[in-house]
């Protein structure tokens, strides 16, 4: 269908969709949002701002000072303007997606992929359902793929701004920062197919990395600025940034944090919660190197990354990576499990809410029983991400081939 | 021998000294009053204090010296020693078991009713030890003087709510101001361990006087029981200590011929022999009902009116057996039905909707028995088990959301393992008629260690207090406390059993996709020829 009747008419389903008569459980459901990004917590504290209370100085509230005052100001919330606002998120996040295709594609005007590409955002169920449920992850989706959008068009500023907005949401998101640096300086062509190193010397790569890590770190610390004057003071460092690395709140998410930790003996609590948090920051260099050829394929494989790994996970970011894979069909001949970990990805999601709902709604199953959900929900991710990684490095080596005939008497494996 | 006589005389001497230095001077007062209710229940209220006069607490800036000595003959030691330690101006604690009704037998002698421990202090600023420190100290130190678990009253039910318990005497005039602290442990529960060190702050113990009629079989199998210390500052009278024990007894359920006569010796089992020599007063009040053709019979009061009889047990002869007859009653019928006149305010009905885990919903349901308007404070000292979304606060009356009704006066939010919500509110309640509170909660979740033994029970929550602020005028114009039932929560709960089983899964989870990842990410990709039959084979290096 064509782009241009095809991208009103999926905003104008999604809003209708926002509209409609929606259970309220679907607010408070814990694979939708975290205590991080819940939206009854964001009304929470955006009662207590307005009544002159501190939202810092609970445990309720872990949301950014800067959604407090721009929710207390310019965009008062309800369940009207709440359905705009976060239809808006989704359709910028969606036309980021798409222009992020044309730019890798090296295209100017429209194309025949477009459709799809937004249909495969603003469908998905993993975006869909949390955006509904008024999730804030919908924002830090949008603002992490406004900030490939500007790195793969080379608006460097811009991207590492939006970078820092959604890396000030979620703290987690600053380990896209290499990634996302090297591809404004690189260029978003797809080069899976035939591997190249960096076009730079390691000095070059180093003093121009320095810099934008240093734009983006100030960035980041005006945006820091604002919240503190926003919020008059330091509090709400703690309660949002600080969650991610200290798990105050121990609600069940799609994660593997939260169990994990309401097991865990007191005092190894501080270990393993530094050993979970060191071992996300393992993940960004590596695919840099392995990927110098094609960062875009880096971050998304990231973005798979985090959303299996990071402290509160909600099906949004796996949403995210899902989506995201719509930009590399080149790929999809070398995905060597595809079909199992579409079967596994349905079976978790039904499992999920059905063993979310025997635990804590009806009392006839235990905590075991979601927990295993989320591990296989783990195992899905896991398959999911290894699948890419492995797909697209073996881009790289059938690229090679000249014919089919050479590939049927080759076999590629690893040593 | 000389040398001995000196040696007697200079301690002799020196003890007169001593106590020249410091004559303190105590009084006794013991009272018990006997409420006969309309729904066949009789109230005993028992009240114990000690006063010394002229008295001063401790100014806390004294604390790291040493304190001048303290020589008591009435008041309580152990207690005082407490007190002066940790420069306490004003104490109360109360330990209860059971649901104070109200409606049927008014408002209690004593304020403190809500089921469970409540301890609440105030104490000046300043000095070398902070107020919080020796509010640890103090809670310690009478969890082990009442053989209680005080020691659990920690920061994590700790609150100020300074509307609502307001020092009942006086507050020294020291330099520094003076602050609150206030605790409740809804699941304590009062028994025999908690009276035997009660009894044994009394001048006569339980051996005469009043006291004796505190037999711990009849107090524990009351309906209603509870005990209760009580220190405050009086500006021109000095320190008093009051302890005071009220139950309510069930006399139709101890007859046999279902009537609800009583005496002394059917409620306590016991009669007073002998007054307790120390006492400056030892009164016993009975409340006579009014409706009721009720007859106090044996022995005669001391005085009595209309309303009340009053036996002067310090002029005892024989043993005292206060009794009192229907004698128009073959058995004792239950008021059904309301009474015309209530005999509170209000009353309260707090509850905890929703059947989820993870999420509920609070109703307070608060019924204005008065034909005039009632102003009414409404705390809520909600340790972090239950988090309130407070933009969810609803007020009903009639059918019409009245928000307008209820005024936020403080809201202290909770912090996870760490501190209680403190929410003080005001209501105005329209006359003769019904508000409805609704607000959502959040349960949280807990880590494993946190569980009590027993997890499946759920979490015992402390009561609402409400404060009517009309003026009672049978209580000499004091502002009533209003306690709530407690609620149970039922938090969810984590498997017990699974901590290793968790470290392991989650980990081998988490070791197989970082090491598939690492795997593809670092070894080296090779095509391997599938031509048959290579005469070697060969591998090319890619």
């Amino acid at each position: 269908m064509d782009y241009d009747v095809a991208f009103p008419g999926l905003i104008v389903t999604r809003l209708l969709l926002a509209f409609a008569p929606l259970p309220d459980s679907l607010i408070h459901d814990h694979q939708l949002s975290t205590p991080l990004t819940s939206y009854p917590r964001l009304l929470e504290g955006l009662y207590l701002f307005r009544h002159g209370v501190d939202p810092y100085s609970g445990g309720l509230f872990r949301h950014s000072p800067l959604l407090l005052s721009l929710f207390s100001t310019a965009l008062p919330l309800n369940r009207f303007t709440a359905a705009l606002i976060w239809t808006a998120s989704d359709a910028a996040a969606a036309w980021a997606l798409v222009h992020t295709w044309r730019a890798r594609q090296q295209v100017k005007g429209k194309t025949s992929r477009d459709s799809l590409i937004a249909a495969v955002y603003l469908l998905n169920p993993y975006i869909l359902l949390p955006s509904l449920a008024l999730s804030t992850s919908s924002f830090e989706n949008t603002a992490l793929l406004l900030s490939v959008m500007f790195a793969v068009q080379a608006q460097t500023s811009l991207s590492l701004l939006l970078l820092a907005i959604g890396t000030h949401l979620a703290l987690t998101s600053w380990l896209y920062l290499p990634p996302l640096a090297l591809l404004c300086l690189t260029t978003p062509v797809s080069y899976l197919a035939s591997p190249r190193p960096l076009p730079f010397s390691s000095n070059e790569i180093t003093r121009k990395l320095g810099t934008l890590a240093t734009e983006y770190s100030a960035y980041l610390l005006a945006l820091a600025g604002a919240a503190t004057i926003v919020a008059g003071g330091v509090g709400w460092l703690d309660k949002t940034w600080g969650a991610v690395f200290t798990l105050p709140d121990l609600s069940p998410n799609v994660g593997l944090w939260w169990y994990f930790f309401t097991e865990m003996f007191d005092h190894f609590r501080p270990f393993f919660l530094m050993v979970f948090s060191i071992h996300l920051a393992v993940y960004p260099i590596p695919l840099v190197v392995k990927f110098q050829h094609d960062l875009l394929y880096a971050v998304y494989i990231l973005t798979g990354i985090l959303a299996t790994f990071k402290p509160y996970p909600s099906i949004a970011d796996a949403g995210l990576f899902v989506s995201m894979s719509v930009l590399f069909p080149e790929t999809y001949q070398y995905l060597r499990t595809p079909f199992p970990t579409f079967l596994i990805h349905l079976h978790s999601s039904l499992l999920l809410p059905l063993f979310h709902h025997l635990w804590l709604g009806s009392g006839t199953g235990n905590a075991n029983f979601f927990y295993a959900s989320t591990l296989v929900w783990g195992i899905g991710m896991g398959l999911g991400v290894g699948d890419a990684v492995w797909a697209g490095l073996l881009t790289g080596i059938k690229g090679r081939f000249k014919n089919d005939a050479d590939e049927q008497e080759w076999e590629i494996t690893q040593e | 021998m000389t040398t001995r006589v000196l040696y007697v005389l200079a301690i002799v001497f020196g003890l007169h000294l001593c106590c020249a230095a410091k004559t303190v001077e105590e009084r006794f007062y013991e009272q018990l009053v006997l409420k006969p209710n309309h729904d066949g229940t009789v109230t005993s209220s028992f009240s114990f204090t000690t006063l010394i006069k002229d008295g001063r607490p401790r100014d806390p800036r004294t604390l790291g010296k040493e304190d001048e000595s303290q020589h008591y003959t009435l008041f309580p030691l152990a207690l005082g020693q407490i007190l002066r330690d940790n420069a306490i101006t004003e104490l109360h604690l109360s330990l209860n078991a059971g649901k104070w009704d109200y409606l049927n037998w008014g408002y209690p002698e004593e304020d403190g009713v809500g089921t469970g421990a409540e301890l609440w202090a105030w104490m000046a600023e300043g000095g070398p030890v902070t107020v919080d420190e020796r509010w640890g100290n103090l809670r310690n130190a009478l969890a082990g003087l009442f053989c209680a678990s005080l020691g659990s009253l920690d920061e994590q039910r700790t609150t100020s709510p300074a509307l609502t318990f307001q020092p009942e005497g006086d507050l020294p005039a020291f330099s520094s101001s003076h602050q609150l602290r206030h605790a409740t442990l809804p699941s304590e529960h009062v028994c025999t361990e908690n009276l035997t060190p009660f009894l044994k702050l009394l001048p006569c113990k339980s051996l005469s006087g009043i006291a004796s009629l505190l037999n711990p079989h009849r107090l524990f199998d009351a309906d209603w029981h509870g005990m209760g210390v009580h220190v405050r500052f009086l500006d021109h009278a000095g320190i008093e200590v009051r302890l005071s024990f009220q139950a309510v007894h069930n006399p139709v359920r101890y007859a046999s011929d279902n009537r609800r006569d009583w005496s002394l010796r059917s409620l306590f089992d016991h009669t007073i022999e002998q007054s307790c020599p120390v006492a400056s007063s030892s009164q016993i009040r009975v409340d006579l009902p009014r409706s009721t053709a009720a007859i106090i019979t044996e022995p005669e009061p001391t005085a009595r009116d209309d309303a009340v009889a009053v036996y002067d047990v310090r002029q005892l002869n024989g043993s005292l057996n206060v009794a009192m007859r229907w004698p128009d009653e073959t058995s004792f019928e239950y008021p059904l039905g309301a009474s015309s006149s209530p005999l509170a305010h209000m009353t309260v009905r707090r509850t905890l909707k929703g059947s989820d885990q993870y999420k509920g919903h609070l109703s307070v349901v608060i019924t204005n028995h008065l034909m005039s308007e009632l102003q009414t404070s409404y705390l809520e000292t909600m340790p972090w088990l239950l988090q309130f979304y407070l933009h969810s606060l609803r007020v009903e009356h009639d059918g019409v959301s009245r928000d307008d009704l209820v005024s936020i006066v403080s809201y202290t939010p909770p912090v996870p393992h760490a501190r209680p919500a403190l929410l003080q509110t005001l209501l105005t309640l329209p006359p003769n008629s019904t508000l409805r509170l609704t607000m959502d909660v959040v349960k949280p979740f807990l880590r494993y260690t946190e569980h009590p033994p027993d997890a499946q029970r759920g979490w015992d929550l402390p009561p609402a207090v409400l404060m009517p602020l009309a003026r009672d005028a049978s209580a000499g114009g004091r502002v009533r406390r209003v306690y709530t039932p407690v609620l149970l929560v039922d938090l969810a709960t984590p498997d017990f059993s699974m901590p290793y089983n968790v470290i392991i899964m989650s980990c081998t989870l988490i070791a197989l996709i970082f090491g598939s990842v690492f795997n593809l990410l670092t070894r080296k990709f090779v095509a391997v020829s599938l031509r048959p039959p290579p005469p070697a084979q060969r591998v090319e290096h890619m």
